[in-house]
């Protein structure tokens, strides 16, 4: 737990990306093992369905692929890249769907919010490290009010601004903003241990 | 926006919850080199980052993982984003670790100007209005300077990364033309082998020319030529007479060999029991040699040893019966002139 290896998906070793910016196949190959179960769950969150969501991953591994060379290790550590991208990508999908079907609820029933989902335990691949950190994560968001989880699993997961989220529940946009400063700054103050581990800086 | 304003913004915009115009405020703020808000965007982000890590996990499909292995181009290209590429809506992925340094894509550059004079706009604004002392703006400053140095650094990463890539391609290059000139020495050779095989080829035709002609010994025709350039070579022609009005001859006598060449053509072809029989008449006719013309025959080469003739006056060929005659006995085919 103090000292987690280099395989931890949280703790993708930054040289395992400049080895793949060097072309080096099985670096990549790393790479996916250590991050697709993370980035496919986020992306299944998102937009709801596996197929779409394999589709999505496909596109973000290639850009990573591509862009992997404007990785800098001095902007954060490589998996909130890669979750940034996906979270990003994934939300322009959701965007785009919504425009082309008109606004539609995009929360799909099966899954979840991470207080209601019974875990699993854990996979024979994880590591120790990582299902702690899992697990640390999950008390985290578990702990926060459900008014301030909910508030910010609107904005995280369904890219949606104050005003919307004000909207979509209902309540005054102040009240919605304070929910979701308050219950970032809960979490940074339970994680930061987590969050800043890792960084090089 | 105030700063303070701006500040309570950072935990939203690591949420994913501010709209476009606050973001572009908040990015526009951190690019004047704001410390704490830097750190604190740093520290949000960071723990944005981990929230994905509370669902309960979802495995890809097992084809997945092949599928991408197989779609990647043969390496990945360190450029910017293609210019074709659609515009985004979100943010680029990233885009808040670009915060934590100063943007350096020149496709970002655009809006650094705007950047800067809302900078400058807000320095005079906040500072006029918290009256931020010296050591505030010495740390902005120092922040700034370490801004520059890291930016600098990441465009010399980024200038040794094209710098390798160039590299690569002018070894690729160099392989190509190597290969290039390894093809062309291949098909030089082959087509020296070639010539080299049109000449055995030909010698082999004349070999087999040559012995096709079965009259013939050695190799008369070398040296009828080599006969032909030797001046002291006594040449006679010959005509036909009435029996074989197109037939000629030529007939020539090396002292040195003591050889004799009738060469002669359009002669009739024998009837059997027949040969044709060579005459050096002086006084009276000596029998040089006979020859046979075969069925399809026009030309025919007769080359025989003789002591001399120096003194012969005419020569002539005529008709006698097969081995010959030790005198003509038959009719005259052709007959020299003088």
């Amino acid at each position: 737990m103090d000292k987690p290896s280099q395989h931890v998906t949280s703790m993708i070793d930054p040289t395992l990306l400049a080895r793949v910016v060097k072309g080096d196949q099985q670096a990549f190959s790393q790479l996916y093992d250590h991050s697709s179960t993370l980035l496919f769950t986020l992306a299944v969150r998102i937009l709801g369905n596996r197929e779409e969501a394999a589709e999505l991953l496909q596109d973000v591994y290639l850009e990573v692929w591509r862009k992997v060379s404007r990785y800098d290790v001095g902007r954060g550590t490589p998996v909130a890249w890669l979750v940034t991208l996906t979270k990003s990508r994934a939300i322009d999908r959701l965007r785009a769907r919504a425009s082309s079907r008109g606004y539609q609820a995009a929360n799909p029933p099966e899954v979840g919010t991470a207080a209601e989902v019974t875990d699993p335990g854990p996979s024979p691949f994880e590591t120790q490290a990582d299902q702690e950190l899992r697990i640390a994560v999950g008390a985290a968001v578990a702990g926060l009010p459900q008014a301030q989880q909910q508030a910010i699993e609107l904005a995280y997961y369904e890219g949606l601004s104050h005003a919307e989220i004000a909207s979509r529940l209902n309540q005054p946009l102040g009240t919605v903003k304070t929910r979701i400063k308050l219950g970032m700054s809960k979490l940074r103050d339970s994680l930061q241990r987590w969050g800043n581990h890792g960084e090089l800086q | 926006m105030t700063h303070e304003a701006l500040e309570e913004s950072v935990p939203l915009y690591a949420a994913g919850a501010l709209d476009r115009v606050e973001r572009q405020a908040l990015e526009a703020h951190l690019l004047t080199g704001c410390a704490s808000c830097h750190s604190a965007l740093k520290d949000y982000q960071s723990i944005a980052a981990l929230l994905p890590l509370a669902l309960s996990p979802t495995k890809p499909p097992r084809s997945l993982k092949a599928t991408i292995m197989a779609e990647r181009n043969p390496a990945p290209i360190p450029v910017q984003t293609p210019p074709n590429e659609p515009a985004r809506q979100s943010l680029e992925p990233g885009e808040w670790m670009n915060h934590l340094f100063p943007p350096v894509a020149p496709a970002r550059s655009a809006s650094l100007p705007w950047a800067l004079g809302f900078a400058a706009l807000l320095i005079v604004a906040v500072g006029g209005y918290f009256a931020w002392n010296v050591s505030t703006q010495r740390s902005i400053a120092t922040s700034n300077i370490q801004q520059l140095e890291a930016s600098l650094q990441e465009k010399s990463t980024k200038l040794a990364a094209v710098q390798r890539e160039v590299g690569d391609q002018a070894k690729t290059l160099l392989e190509l033309r190597n290969a290039l000139q390894q093809r062309s020495n291949e098909v030089a050779e082959a087509k020296e082998q070639l010539a080299q095989r049109e000449a055995e080829l030909e010698e082999t035709h004349a070999q087999l020319s040559r012995q096709g002609a079965p009259h013939v010994a050695g190799t008369p025709q070398d040296e009828l030529a080599a006969l032909l350039r030797i001046p002291n070579v006594k040449a006679v022609s010959l005509t036909g007479s009435d029996l074989a009005k197109h037939a000629t001859g030529f007939l020539l006598y090396d002292s040195r060999t003591q050889k004799a060449w009738l060469y002669s053509v359009n002669l009739p072809e024998c009837p059997a029991g027949t040969t044709y029989q060579l005459w050096a008449i002086r006084d009276k006719p000596i029998s040089i040699g006979t020859f046979q013309m075969d069925t399809g025959e026009t030309t025919h080469l007769l080359v025989k040893k003789v002591l001399s003739f120096t003194d012969a006056k005419t020569f002539a060929v005529s008709l006698e019966p097969s081995g010959g005659r030790p005198q003509p006995t038959g009719p005259i085919y052709l007959l020299s002139r003088s």
